[in-house]
């Protein structure tokens, strides 16, 4: 079995996800570059004798990286040892594709070029010439549909024949005069013993005469460096003096752009003619229509969300209680059965009833990034988060928010400026995450009228944004003086989601879902319900049991059974601490387990339901208040469940979120105001709520 | 003259990028760069985000850099 190492490399959105897809017989691995958070996306493949390893790249327009994520990719390049390169392009727009190739074709490795999409050019009546562009290019060229799953596997053979080669047969070359140039100053770094290859002398000339610092940092410390570093400045010299330009890096570019364009005119003819996307762009980012558009979509998403997501819940809510009431018959009476039935099956119940939302307002999000609509959103929100401070591209990472915090500080990489990139990161907080979603729900259906609910749902997020925007506006004000970073993006085409790839997403999210609450969720019940049910006070039990027995009236005894299970609630060791922390939330109106719930929201948003749904659990002979909802009524008044909503909506993430933030932002100084902020202002707000409540008289 | 004094769906030929580094290279590396049409799009009500067409890839920039982008009809 013999081993071959290839990377696969391409601009953003060229379809290299797709194609790693739709490779037959492939084992996918997903994990993390080293040291940094960026998902590694790696394939095995068996072909014949070999055993080929397919790395993906994150996307990269150029070798001028500029993202932190371009940055992962070009070290990657350049660092990591692999025997072959596979360049995705995108034949939509060959032109612009191939200016990165022909970056990547400098370094003189083998490489092969997959054409990909070009099911969408035949449509529009095009056509691409491969042979003729693998021999203008001298490398293997392959066209592909990673849709139509054309050509995929082909790929896999082109890269065992060039292994099997014994260099690129690459045959760009720029001008004569630069290439004269890159010649002598070639011969300079070869004089290096550490420079044996003259190809990679080539790649490090062309790249300092681009102003590279990565290179720069490589060659600074070899001896020729003196002479080297005179002979590029006076190369640099000559070259802007012949060619008329200020930079030698605007030469590159002329001549990389000029060549990629002859080529496309030899290999390619695509009929120019006004797309799908022309269309729909007319209307959605429409200069007057498209921001009405844009609110309109974001709300009917949080009234799908609610609407439909809550219609399968009174069937789950009975399913879970069934089940429990079953099994409490089943298993022998005691600590396993209460632990069970009384801890871990309404706590886990409790938030698997959420579900449904939870994949709606995924559903949402990813249609929105996957038609290429986000795009849009970023374009019509950028003149308004510019005024607070924040650019178009922010919007991403802030809308990704309201699906998880997670996820959405690893988006916000796609913010070159550190100072964009903290900032948006310090109010990606206050984008409502799903795991709140069914806290809120719960809360809603407690203390709203049924038919307001979607409406306040909108409100908590719209208000959740809002905030985070004056946030970001004072930060920018006060710890970050300066300017955003401006605002350039590509907009992709418009396109048809693929079902498969939603449906696999959907499924991967429930399937996390359903284990976080199986394992995270249910262990954190458990541990909420040791502390609930512990320490037994057995001379407390046999007086209330006395008394039981004296009275004969039903309804007493049932009194007298919740106020035992009460008064064992408050001694237990949860008890004990909510006692303690019940000062910190008695201005909010929190009794001491409003006040636990709160903190428990720390391990997991979700928690917060199981840990209502355990503390109020104590009136169990109470046959009118049989669900959580009820049971809320009685026990939190209407303004201590705004205030608590208002500290959901603003305090600290969970500890997953949490951890990555502090894995994202090294500065100890960041972090710290990072922990600490959020649930300041959540306190002061939610304060400031309960207080203006109580004024309104309600 | 540069993106910003042309009309909606009008097309030219970019002349000069006169932007700094590192935007510039952003600019070059999406296809904005001496020789290639452009076509503008749309912009924003406050004409303060622009949308363009080069060589098919769609591209949206700030007021800033659509001026800094000088093209001739
Ligand atoms: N028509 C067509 N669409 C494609 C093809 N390959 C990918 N796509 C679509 O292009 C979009 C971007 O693809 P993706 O794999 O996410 O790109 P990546 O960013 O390079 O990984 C997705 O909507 C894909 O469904 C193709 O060969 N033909």
């Amino acid at each position: 079995m013999k081993k071959i190492k290839a990377v696969m490399v391409g601009q953003p959105n060229v379809g290299k996800s797709s194609i790693i897809n739709a490779i037959s017989n492939a084992r996918l691995h997903v994990g993390n570059f080293a040291g940094v958070t960026v998902e590694k996306k790696e394939v095995e493949v068996r072909k014949g004798e070999y055993e080929i390893d397919i790395v993906d790249l994150p996307g990269i327009y150029s070798l001028h990286a500029y993202t932190p994520e371009e940055q992962v990719t070009k070290r990657y390049l350049l660092e990591e040892s692999y025997d072959v390169i596979i360049n995705v392009v995108d034949a939509n727009v060959l032109q612009r594709n191939l200016v990165f190739t022909l970056q990547l074709l400098d370094m003189r490795k083998k490489t092969i070029l997959v054409v990909n999409m070009v099911d969408e050019v035949e449509q529009k009546g095009g056509h691409i010439d491969a042979a003729k562009l693998s021999e203008l290019l001298g490398i293997p060229v392959i066209l592909t549909s990673a849709k139509e799953k054309k050509g995929v596997d082909e790929i896999l053979d082109r890269v065992i024949e060039i292994y099997h080669q014994p260099k690129c047969g690459c045959k760009i070359y720029y001008n004569e005069k630069i290439e004269e140039e890159i010649e002598s100053l070639a011969k300079i770094l070869l004089k290096s013993p550490h420079f044996t290859d003259y190809d990679q002398a080539r790649f490090y000339v062309i790249r300092l005469l681009e102003k590279d610092e990565d290179i720069y940092r490589i060659v600074h410390d070899l001896p020729i460096f003196l002479e080297l570093h005179e002979a590029l400045g006076e190369a640099m010299r000559r070259l802007q003096l012949e060619f008329d330009v200020e930079d030698v890096r605007d030469l590159f570019a002329d001549e990389r752009n000029a060549l990629a364009k002859s080529i496309v005119m030899q290999v390619m003819q695509l009929p120019r003619q006004e797309t799908l996307t022309d269309k729909i762009d007319k209307i959605l980012i429409h200069p007057v229509l498209g921001l009405p558009i844009f609110l309109f979509f974001m709300w009917a998403l949080f009234q799908l969300t609610f609407q439909i997501g809550s219609l399968p819940v009174d069937y789950l809510d009975q399913t879970v209680t069934n089940f429990a009431n079953w099994l409490k018959g089943i298993l022998p009476p005691g600590d396993f059965n209460s632990i069970i039935t009384d801890g871990v099956i309404p706590a886990v119940g409790a938030i698997i009833m959420f579900l449904p939302n939870i994949l709606i307002l995924f559903l949402g999000i990813n249609l929105l990034e996957q038609t290429g609509y986000m795009a849009r959103a970023a374009f019509l929100l950028d003149g308004f988060l510019k005024k607070f401070g924040l650019q178009g591209k922010a919007f991403i990472p802030l809308v990704s928010g309201f699906g998880c915090t997670v996820p959405a500080y690893m988006a916000a990489r796609t913010l070159k400026n550190p100072k964009d990139r903290l900032i948006t990161m310090l109010i990606l907080g206050f984008m409502n995450c799903s795991a709140r979603l069914p806290v809120y729900v719960l809360l809603i259906s407690a203390f709203f009228a049924t038919n307001s609910a979607g409406n306040i749902l909108f409100a908590i997020y719209i208000g959740g944004a809002i905030l985070g925007l004056f946030v970001a506006k004072i930060l920018r004000m006060v710890l970050f003086k300066g300017e955003p970073e401006p605002f350039v993006m590509e907009m992709p085409p418009y396109r048809f989601p693929s079902l498969k790839a939603l449906a696999m997403e959907l499924w991967i999210k429930a399937k996390l879902f359903i284990k976080k609450a199986g394992t995270f969720i249910a262990g954190a019940a458990m541990i909420i319900w040791f502390l609930s049910s512990y320490p037994h006070h057995p001379e407390l039990e046999s007086r209330y049991l006395q008394k039981i027995e004296q009275v004969q009236n039903s309804e007493q005894k049932a009194q007298l059974q919740n106020e035992l299970a009460a008064k064992k609630l408050e001694l237990s060791y949860l008890g004990q601490f909510g006692k303690m922390i019940e000062p910190v939330f008695a201005p909010l109106g929190f009794d001491w387990r409003l006040s636990v719930a709160t903190i428990s929201g720390l391990a997991a948003k979700e928690v917060i339901v199981s840990t209502l749904a355990t503390l109020y659990a104590v009136a169990e002979a109470d046959e009118h208040s049989s669900t959580l909802v009820q049971k809320l009524r009685e026990y939190v008044d209407f303004k201590a469940a705004v205030a608590l909503i208002v500290i959901i909506m603003i305090y600290s993430p969970c500890v997953a979120a949490m951890s990555t933030f502090y894995a994202e932002v090294p500065q100890w100084a960041w972090r710290t105001f990072y922990t600490i902020y959020p649930n300041v202002l959540a306190w002061i707000l939610a304060f400031s709520v309960y207080h203006v409540l109580a004024l309104l008289g309600l | 003259m540069d993106i910003t004094d042309l009309k909606i769906g009008e097309e030219a030929i970019i002349k000069k990028v006169k932007a700094k580094e590192p935007i510039k290279g952003r600019l070059h590396a999406m296809g904005i760069a001496k020789g290639n049409k452009i076509r503008l799009l749309d912009h924003t009500l406050k004409k303060q985000t622009w949308e363009v067409d080069v060589e098919g890839t769609r591209v949206a920039l700030r007021d800033e850099e659509a001026k800094a982008v000088e093209v001739e009809r």
